[in-house]
């Protein structure tokens, strides 16, 4: 199976949708979706869009939240 | 011809310091043969002191070809032997091995350390025919003169053979990784690829740069995470003072908002003044380590150019060895004396009387120590030339860090006035310096910010003039930078102080690292990745570490060289063994790597034209030229294309043109000095350079004077 996002190898232990650098990155969104949640009260796409326009998110976080984004689309 | 004494020294410039010390009039001879200078001085009896040109000797492999691995073979050899551009080496081994033949005795007088003990010991045991054993050592920590004769008429009876024995099995360890693992790594690309690039990585490097990967990771994956604060400002008799809210962060947009809405144009109280008066002890001497990090913060010099200045200042006897790790200075080294001599620069005259005035001068030491040298400090001697900006500012640092530590702590007195606005606590805050102590010799350097508040009294009102919401985000972990990166080294206990910006010059040319706050490359990540998962022990910060601390015993007598490097072996070999065993795998990750390093060093930007290609430096096969071109040129979808110069090497300089923010190129021909290139026909910088050089042309003619006599 093929990453989501670079068509690199996707990681197989555990399975997972996404290469090793962007599934940490996946969960590290994943995480802190409860956090944006409660400081800002926002749904889980908004919360999507605010993170992939920030300038300090990093590269593969951004890429993730892109390709998420336009999963749901 | 009569017999005399050979002193063998590290470097040129310390030869001719040594003679000039020794000689009985000060006025040694200077020969030279071959291009390699030697002097010649009269003392007890005559001297020869020739320098070395750094390390002469190096580790080799014993036999066998270049292009395989594993090798455990290896023997000490000429350095020329091993590098191709070493050549004058050879001249000086021989020089010294000419000059051996008459000498009836030797004298080390290489800096006091691992290397300087390798240097010297090469040299008596190779280019001198096995004088090893009978040759005498000289140790001194600064080059003035009147230390240099002490260390001649106290000589150590025999080498330090112990710390021999350390650089040796540093050096040869070092071989070992170095060698095994770079040419597995860089046959497996070679043999998959057909295409060859050197692949280094070594003892230390690897682990160094697994902490730049690991930051480099957290960075890419970063999320950040929103919070609020407040800029708020109270008036206090027609003055605005800002103050801070009792939270720095706010966790949530509704509280921050609540906070605006019951405080806005509200009047407080002042409820309490709270007055605190701090103790700052002055700072500890320089060690190469913090002294490279203080030049790093205030100058932005890296590492390794502040290890060189320092090196430049020791060799012209201004300050002492800077290859330390010790905070300590011992009284030994004559404080009096030293800020005597400081006394005669006007720029210290009066801050080295006002120390020399005192009673005790007691320094305040750090606690690391280093059994060969004291910390860094200046030797009181004045310059003999003029310095250059940077050699200045050095050792204008070491100087005033030298009297700093001498001071009586500075006291600071840091006022906190609470305020309560509508049940909301606001701090208005002030600092100043009570007594400045430590702080009047180091303050060019210093980074305090004086506060003065109003007079102000508990129970008075206070009007909050302003209080704006500020929406926040988290930052990501900070990029290393060369300074901060050493220190993480240094911490964890890899590499040596004489090694480690080396090793960071190494990353950068390498090109697994890029920029000054570093940007690990994709070569960089795979490299790693590749040793993650197939040699984790070679990245391994612990297993480094425990072999540096062995490697550090054998100077104390307390471990064998011989069996740090049978563990050494014992480690490498099924490493070696796993990475032969992958080598097209390996080979085909870091062939790809490489290809995309090689197309990210032409990749140049955008188009400006197009807005889907990229410009890069392209090669015509019809014209044989190089020029600019967009990845669509030969689609034929983009035509936009700009020349280049046909000589030299052009590269991305990194940085955008200011005049036009087109992306400048960096040009490098053979015996002239590079330039920057903005490829832009139309960029207003060379339109404002043309219409220069026009009314330069029109004046010369209306002067008489042509174009050709200007330039």
């Amino acid at each position: 199976m093929r990453c989501r996002v670079c068509s690199r190898e996707a990681q197989e232990q555990p399975q997972s949708k996404y290469c090793e650098p962007h599934q940490k990155a996946y969960e590290t969104i994943q995480k802190k979706s409860e956090v944006w949640k409660k400081a800002s009260s926002i749904e889980w796409k908004e919360y999507l869009k605010e993170v992939a326009k920030n300038p300090l998110t990093g590269m593969w976080a951004r890429e993730v939240a892109e390709s998420l984004l336009s999963e749901k689309e | 011809m009569e017999k005399y004494t050979l002193i063998v020294t590290e470097k040129p410039d310390a030869a001719k310091r040594i003679a000039e010390a020794l000689d009985l009039n000060g006025k040694p001879k200077k020969a030279e043969e071959k291009n390699v200078p030697y002097f010649l001085a009269q003392r007890d009896k005559p001297l020869v002191v020739v320098p070395a040109l750094g390390h002469l000797y190096t580790v080799v492999h014993e036999t066998g070809r270049r292009n395989y691995y594993p090798v455990f073979n290896f023997k000490w050899a000429p350095r020329y032997v091993a590098e191709r551009g070493a050549k004058q080496v050879k001249a000086w081994i021989e020089v010294i091995s000419k000059l051996a033949e008459n000498a009836d005795s030797f004298i080390d007088a290489c800096d006091y350390d691992i290397e300087g003990a390798i240097i010297g010991y090469t040299l008596l045991k190779y280019a001198c025919g096995n004088k090893e054993n009978t040759a005498t050592r000289m140790k001194y920590s600064t080059l003035t003169k009147e230390e240099l004769e002490k260390s001649y008429s106290e000589q150590m009876p025999h080498l330090d053979f112990a710390m021999i024995e350390a650089g040796k099995t540093r050096h040869e360890v070092d071989w070992l990784y170095g060698v095994n693992i770079s040419r597995a790594l860089t046959l497996a690309a070679n043999r998959y690829s057909g295409r060859y690039a050197t692949l280094s990585t070594g003892r230390v490097q690897g682990p160094t740069l697994k902490f730049l990967v690991a930051r480099e990771r957290s960075i890419n994956s970063f999320v950040p995470t929103p919070y609020w604060s407040f800029m708020a400002q109270v008036e206090i008799e027609g003055k605005k003072y800002p103050v801070d809210y009792q939270k720095r962060i706010i966790e949530r947009k509704a509280d921050a908002d609540t906070v605006v809405e019951v405080c806005s144009g509200r009047e407080g109280t002042i409820e309490k003044i709270e007055e605190k008066k701090m103790q700052i002890t002055p700072p500890t001497p320089f060690d190469l380590g913090s002294l490279q990090s203080e030049a790093y913060s205030l100058f932005g010099y890296a590492p390794r150019r502040t290890g060189n200045i320092a090196e430049r200042l020791y060799l012209d006897a201004l300050i002492s060895y800077p290859r330390t790790s010790s905070q300590k200075l011992p009284p030994i080294i004559n404080y009096r004396a030293i800020l005597n001599g400081l006394s005669q620069e006007p720029s210290y005259k009066k801050l080295a009387l006002d120390l020399l005035g005192k009673e005790e001068l007691r320094p305040r030491e750090g606690s690391k120590e280093d059994p060969a040298h004291p910390a860094v400090y200046p030797t009181g001697n004045r310059p003999e030339r003029v310095l250059d900006e940077s050699e200045r500012r050095i050792w204008d640092l070491v100087v005033r860090r030298f009297m700093a530590v001498f001071g009586e702590p500075s006291v600071k007195q840091s006022i906190r006035a609470a305020i309560n606005v509508n049940g909301h606590y606001f701090y208005l805050r002030g600092r100043h310096v009570l007594k400045e102590g430590w702080m009047k010799y180091y303050k060019p350097y210093l980074r305090t910010e004086e506060v003065s508040l109003p007079p102000i009294k508990e129970g008075e009102p206070v009007q909050l003039e302003q209080i704006i919401r500020e929406d926040k985000f988290t930052q990501p972990p900070p990029r290393y930078n060369p300074s901060s990166l050493l220190k993480r080294m240094e911490a964890e206990g890899i590499g040596t102080k004489a090694t480690r910006a080396d090793i960071i010059e190494t990353l950068y040319s390498r090109k697994y690292i890029a920029e000054e706050r570093i940007v690990v490359t994709d070569l960089g990540f795979d490299v790693i990745d590749v040793l993650r998962q197939h040699a984790p022990s070679v990245i391994s910060v612990k297993l480094t570490r425990d072999l540096e601390q062995k490697m550090e015993r054998i100077q104390s007598n307390s471990e064998k060289r011989e069996k740090v490097l049978e563990e050494a072996v014992y480690r490498l070999k099924p490493v070696l063994t796993e990475l032969k065993k992958h080598e097209m795998k390996i080979g085909e990750a870091l062939s790809s790597a490489l290809k995309r390093a090689r197309v990210q060093e032409r990749t140049i930007g955008e188009c400006p034209s197009c807005h889907t290609g990229k410009l890069m430096i392209l090669f015509s096969r019809r014209t044989k030229k190089r020029f600019i071109g967009c990845t669509n040129y030969f689609s034929k979808a983009c035509r936009t294309s700009f020349p280049l110069p046909q000589g030299g090497t052009v590269k991305p300089a990194g940085r955008l043109c200011k005049g036009c923010g087109w992306p400048v190129l960096f040009v490098h021909v053979r015996g002239r000095r590079p330039w920057n290139l903005c490829f832009n026909p139309a960029c207003p910088i060379k339109e404002e350079r043309r219409k220069r050089l026009e009314m330069q042309g029109l004046q010369s003619r209306g002067s008489g004077t042509t174009t050709e006599q200007i330039l």
